[in-house]
């Protein structure tokens, strides 16, 4: 079993709030990414479940236990570092194995644990050596394997593949989520980077100065995203937001610029149109919803990006074909795809449209 | 050219620098009439008459005394000292206790000259009857090397990253298992330079050696200057450099044997990479 609950948690530094009264419900073998800027709290709000960081308000519940102040390892939680935190005069099997040692497991049960996960982790040929005789891949699976010896009741990671190249990066990640699939243990993964929390996660988190902003799946997030601030932290390239207003005939106006033919219900106020680059696309001037100039354009490979910069409605990105041709300066229309965009009002809240 | 012109000056700086040592040590192989009539660093017949003078065994004098003392009260004025440093400075460091004012404090001791102790000290030592034993004046070099031990480990300590000490708290030690099983391993280059200095000072330390002691736990510092003018009528300088270079070998040699255990970072793995 592994659930853990947090009943309006709080941490403050002084008169500084770092979590303001935070209320969670982690279910058995999900896994929950924390995700948000740097500032947000998301590593301190793993430290309180951790038990690194004292709670000062609210309570944390593993397995409906209340823990707030138990000791780190009486939450039977298991942590992997950022900068792995590998001891390095032990080996590896020192290393993965101290915990148990601790715990006054006898030899041959440890060696039995250490063993099971060194195979489990690919570890095995490398069970001798100190971290400083390993690559930066290498010490993060030593990490993991002396979290899983222990076989606690949930895993926590704190943005455990921000010290990794990208290539190994992306291994990692998905030997991560194998290890979920395969252990069906609780894990709450801590991250800025918004791709591995689309990747990993069951449910996403997503902080913003101690408060939780929206949690739901990757998919209710990027299609759904409750505020602005979620619109535009999730996904890749970052969602347009573009200035409107409700007209007279219940259509909306893009600042003079173009109307977007949307039924809205009468109390709705948007003044943010939330539209993600894939969903727009290039057309001729005249028939867009609204037109701008070609500023900047990349290739990606899959697909180009092009900027068209409108002098009301700021740069807009646009996701187009990989093998678009259209020249730097050149008038285009920008047309929107009125079934996959957001609005917001001018507090930030979503607005839901008529479907 | 160069490479010889460099060389040739590193040799001069060496010999300028070491030209003391050098004297006593061609001092210590001359007879009594060599002394006298050639003051060069050549010496025309060496001779060991000096250092069996030295380890000859009397009444008086007894040289292998004062290097079993020396080297028992440096052993216990540096162990001591790290044994109460390190778990100070781990308070100091990790948990921010007694870093503002206690530790400026505590290192500013060292700054006191130490003959501001003696009297009270003395007094103190009478009536604890540690006059003259080496457990005596042990426990004083210990508070004399505690400060700059102190200063050594809790900044070996600072540069630890604390995920280091979470890691382990995870896993479920106590402080006190992390201090021994996990700092006190990874601080060993700095635990080592702490117990060379502090083998360094309390084995050159005269002033408590001669206030302290008298007989029994005469260190060899004290000791030495008691040949000087051993038979009477004059210093012997050659017995004088002899004992001198018998009383110096001890932490020159510590000090290269030591001296692999001080360099190589033992952090290298610990984080990133």
């Amino acid at each position: 079993m592994g659930t853990i609950s947090l009943r309006q948690a709080g941490k403050q530094y002084g008169a500084v709030e770092i979590i303001k009264d935070l209320d969670m419900e982690i279910a058995d073998g999900e896994f929950v990414v924390i995700v948000g800027p740097s500032g947000c709290g998301k590593s301190t709000l793993l430290r309180m479940i951790a038990g690194l960081e004292q709670t000062t308000s609210g309570q944390i519940l593993i397995d409906g236990r209340d823990m707030t102040a138990a000791s780190p390892v009486e939450r039977k939680l298991a942590m992997v570092f950022q900068s792995y935190a590998l001891y390095p005069h032990m080996t590896v099997r020192q290393n993965m194995g101290f915990g148990l040692k601790l715990a006054r497991l006898s030899a041959g049960k440890i060696k039995a644990k250490v063993d099971a996960a060194a195979d489990r982790l690919k570890l095995t040929p490398l069970l001798d050596r100190y971290p400083k005789e390993l690559s930066g891949g290498q010490r993060q699976r030593v990490a993991i394997g002396r979290a899983i010896v222990r076989e606690p009741v949930g895993f926590l990671f704190d943005e455990p593949l921000s010290n990794l190249d990208a290539a190994l990066r992306v291994d990692m990640r998905l030997e991560i989520a194998k290890l979920h699939r395969t252990l069906g243990a609780t894990m709450i993964y801590v991250t800025h980077d918004q791709v591995e929390a689309m990747t990993l996660a069951d449910r996403i988190v997503v902080l913003k100065d101690g408060r939780v902003m929206q949690h739901g799946s990757p998919h209710e997030l990027y299609q759904n995203p409750a505020n602005l601030f979620v619109a535009q932290f999730i996904g890749s390239p970052k969602m347009n937001v573009l200035p409107c207003q409700r007209n007279g005939d219940g259509m909306l106006d893009l600042s003079g610029e173009g109307i977007v033919d949307l039924a809205l219900s009468s109390s709705a106020a948007p003044v943010h149109l939330g539209a993600r680059p894939e969903h727009l696309s290039l057309v001729a001037p005249e028939s867009g919803h609204c037109r701008g100039t070609v500023e900047a354009r990349e290739y990606l490979g899959g697909t180009t990006s092009v900027f068209v910069r409108n002098p009301k409605l700021g740069l807009i990105n646009v996701s187009a074909p990989a093998e678009t041709q259209f020249g730097i300066g050149e008038t285009i229309g920008v047309r929107i795809d009125n079934s996959r965009l957001s609005l917001f009002d001018n507090t930030g809240t979503a607005v839901r449209t008529l479907r | 050219m160069i490479n010889a012109l460099r060389w040739l000056i590193f040799a001069i700086a060496a010999l300028g620098m070491n030209f003391p040592i050098l004297v006593t040590l061609a001092t210590s192989f001359k007879s009594a009439r060599e002394l006298s009539t050639n003051p060069g660093l050549w010496v025309q017949a060496p001779t060991l008459d000096n250092y069996f003078a030295v380890f000859q065994v009397s009444d008086r004098l007894n040289i292998f005394l004062y290097l079993f003392n020396s080297i028992t009260v440096a052993f216990i004025g540096t162990t001591l000292a790290v044994v109460l440093a390190l778990p100070a400075a781990y308070a100091i460091a990790r948990g921010k206790l007694g870093e503002r004012t206690l530790l400026p404090f505590i290192v500013n001791l060292r700054a006191v000259p130490l003959i501001i102790f003696a009297i009270p000290l003395y007094m103190m030592f009478q009536w604890l009857a540690l006059l003259d034993t080496r457990l005596g004046l042990g426990l004083i070099l210990s508070i004399v090397n505690l400060p700059l031990a102190l200063v050594i480990l809790v900044n070996a300590i600072r540069d630890l990253p604390a995920e280091l000490d979470e890691a382990a708290l995870m896993d479920g030690a106590s402080r006190a298992q992390i201090l021994l099983s996990v700092i006190a391993p990874v601080c060993r280059p700095a635990i080592v330079t702490s117990l060379i200095f502090g083998f360094i000072t309390a084995w050159n330390e005269f002033l408590f050696g001669l206030m302290l002691t008298t007989s029994k736990a005469v260190p060899i510092t004290v000791g030495a200057s008691f040949f000087f003018a051993a038979s009477g009528g004059g210093v012997q300088w050659g017995v004088a450099s002899a004992v001198m270079v018998v009383g110096a070998l001890p932490p020159i040699l510590l000090g290269l044997i030591m001296y692999r255990q001080i360099s190589g970072s033992m952090t290298a793995g610990a984080v990133k990479g």
